[in-house]
């Protein structure tokens, strides 16, 4: 959608950007949650799994600041557990998806021959719903770890593989890969050391943005069952646990749905942010 | 034109054999072999070989392919293994209440968005554009599923609407209260997008040449924008509407299990976890070919809709 907008020189962006309160906010969310669930064994004094059935369903206390889900299980425990589960099910699939799509993506610019199937091809992966990706992998694999992983890549991939070719596209244009070509230097050296080298930054800036989708395709997936099966903490599946006791303790999904939409907020606040500043700059 | 249009319908073919050919490994994975099942636990090895002759099941994985592809084409998906029930019929029966429920979604959904998004490009910077901003950002963050619940939690309070299932036909109060929630919630996921597409599409026609002209000659302003502006705008904001066909199935898929309501999602996730193979198989490629079958209808509406048919190749 976007392929020519976060090419040049970064500085100036990110100087815009910081000036942006909206910016300093969400970036400020988003490594506060990542701070705390890394370190979610040293925050808290419960244990995730271990079911207490006499503690269960309890509200908000002084003891357990979010109360207790169905099994007795201190609730914040097992969001700061779940936020950890969702956010490295967000981190692989995007690892995933920005390999392939990269691959694609700097392939399609550099053998030209393959550009124009590769793009099709990309076109019709970018609109199909990614709902359905995680479906057919649930059907093939099982729902588990592997299938979330491979549905959530295949759903960012397309739109990494559009922006990587349209910075290989630019870097391609260079002299310097003229130069590389005419002293003889292999394919491997020219897509690496050449193309892959300069054209990265843009590619990097929109893999993080596409993270936000990632973590909502996860937890979405976890809500239905698809993903990860319980007693695993995940958002997603915190959520569906909750569900079957929304209205005597309508707190376990509220609180596991608000903390998937500030993580997801945040990164499409932060994308909207750099897209706006990358725009200014472009006209 | 014609050449675009087929091109274009080429490509929808090969996804949709990519479909066939996930629908089919997803039989393949399958843990029990049908020939053991169906020659059941008294079966001796040589009327499970026969079953498997019968079947098909020796001949090489390229000719049950084949096969595989012609049985769905004639409508066969198979039964499935947890109640025999045919899956063609089971799918026919659930698509209804699906597309019953993306219609009512969007019915709402669409107008109010366009209105948004209108009144978002006639004031940039103003009020309604902060608003129309700050809602779509929200609208692509929030998960669907919450939505639904806080919905569910509201109507049981006060004991307005039903929240599980479909009350039958829509032109009955009962079937008519049954949907507004689900439709409510699916619709949400639309209003943002559409809105903000609107406003971006809208404004840029607003600054072309010929509405300068019109403006120019003395038209009034709601002429200007809807004759002049809207007119041009309509056209991309439809083909963005009809993309967005993919976010609504992502969306009808969880609405319809959070609000129990009887479509092709809903049987889609239940018979994965039930581990309903068949089934399974059956819905996913259901929603993929409708997913097809919607885009290039969307595409062949565009051509048409061209005033500039022809001048492009």
């Amino acid at each position: 959608m976007t392929d020519a907008t976060y090419t040049g020189s970064g500085s100036r962006t990110w100087r815009r950007l910081r000036r942006n309160p909206m910016v300093t906010i969400a970036l400020g969310v988003l490594i506060l949650i990542a701070l705390a669930a890394i370190f979610a064994p040293w925050l808290t004094s419960f244990d995730p799994y271990e079911t207490a059935l006499r503690q269960r369903l309890k509200p908000p206390s002084a003891e357990h600041l979010l109360g207790t889900d169905s099994q007795g299980r201190d609730l914040l425990t097992r969001l700061l557990y779940g936020a950890r589960t969702t956010l490295l099910i967000g981190c692989a699939g995007t690892a995933f998806g920005a390999l392939l799509g990269g691959a694609i993506g700097l392939c399609a610019a550099f053998y030209r021959r393959l550009d124009g199937v590769f793009m099709r091809v990309i076109d019709v992966f970018l609109s199909f719903p990614s709902i359905l990706f995680g479906l057919s992998l649930a059907a093939i694999l099982g729902p588990g770890l592997d299938s979330l992983i491979i549905a959530v890549g295949l759903s960012v991939m397309p739109g990494i593989a559009r922006i990587s070719r349209g910075a290989a596209l630019s870097v391609m244009a260079q002299d310097y890969m003229d130069s590389g070509r005419s002293i003889g230097l292999p394919d491997r050296s020219l897509l690496g050391r050449y193309l892959l080298a300069n054209a990265y930054p843009p590619i990097l800036t929109y893999t993080t943005l596409a993270f936000g989708d990632a973590v909502l395709l996860a937890a979405t997936l976890g809500f239905l069952g698809l993903g990860l099966q319980p007693p695993t903490a995940e958002l997603g599946s915190i959520a569906a646990e909750g569900r079957s006791f929304l209205f005597i303790a309508p707190h376990v999904s509220t609180a596991a749905s608000i903390l998937i939409f500030v993580i997801v907020l945040s990164f499409n606040l932060l994308g909207d942010a750099l897209r706006d500043a990358g725009d200014r700059r472009a006209s | 034109m014609i050449a675009r249009l087929l091109r274009r319908a080429g490509i929808s073919l090969i996804v949709l054999a990519g479909v066939l050919l996930i629908g089919f490994l997803m039989l393949q994975v399958i843990p029990a072999d049908p020939a053991v099942a169906i020659a059941g636990p008294q079966g001796t090895d040589d009327e499970i070989e026969a079953i498997r002759r019968h079947l098909g099941l020796d001949q090489p994985i390229l000719l049950q392919f084949v096969w595989y592809i012609s049985r769905v084409v004639t409508g066969d998906m198979g039964q499935s293994v947890i109640n025999n029930a045919s899956v063609s019929a089971e799918l026919l029966r659930a698509a209804g209440p699906t597309i019953e429920l993306m219609c009512a979604a969007m019915i709402w959904a669409v107008p109010t968005a366009l209105a948004l998004g209108i009144l978002a490009a006639l004031r940039r910077g103003g009020i309604v554009d902060r608003l129309v901003m700050a809602v779509s950002v929200m609208g692509v963050s929030v998960p669907v599923f919450w939505v639904g619940l806080l919905m569910i939690q509201f109507a049981a309070r006060t004991r307005a609407f039903p929240i599980q299932g479909r009350g039958g036909p829509l032109w009955t109060a009962e079937g008519l209260s049954h949907i507004l929630l689900p439709a409510t919630a699916l619709g949400l996921i639309l209003v943002g997008p559409v809105a903000r597409m609107t406003r971006t599409t809208l404004s840029d026609a607003l600054h072309a040449d010929h509405v300068r002209t019109a403006r120019a000659k003395g038209a009034s302003e709601l002429r200007v924008v809807l004759n002049h502006a809207l007119r041009t705008a309509l056209l991309p904001i439809i083909t963005l509407v009809g993309l967005q066909v993919g976010t609504l199935m992502g969306g009808a898929v969880v609405t319809e299990t959070i609000f129990s309501w009887p479509g092709v999602g809903r049987l889609a996730v239940g018979s994965i976890i039930t581990g309903d193979y068949p089934m399974a198989q059956g819905a996913i490629i259901f929603l993929a070919s409708a997913f097809i079958l919607v885009n290039i209808t969307v595409d062949v509406l565009n051509e048409l809709a061209d005033p500039r048919i022809g001048s492009r190749s």
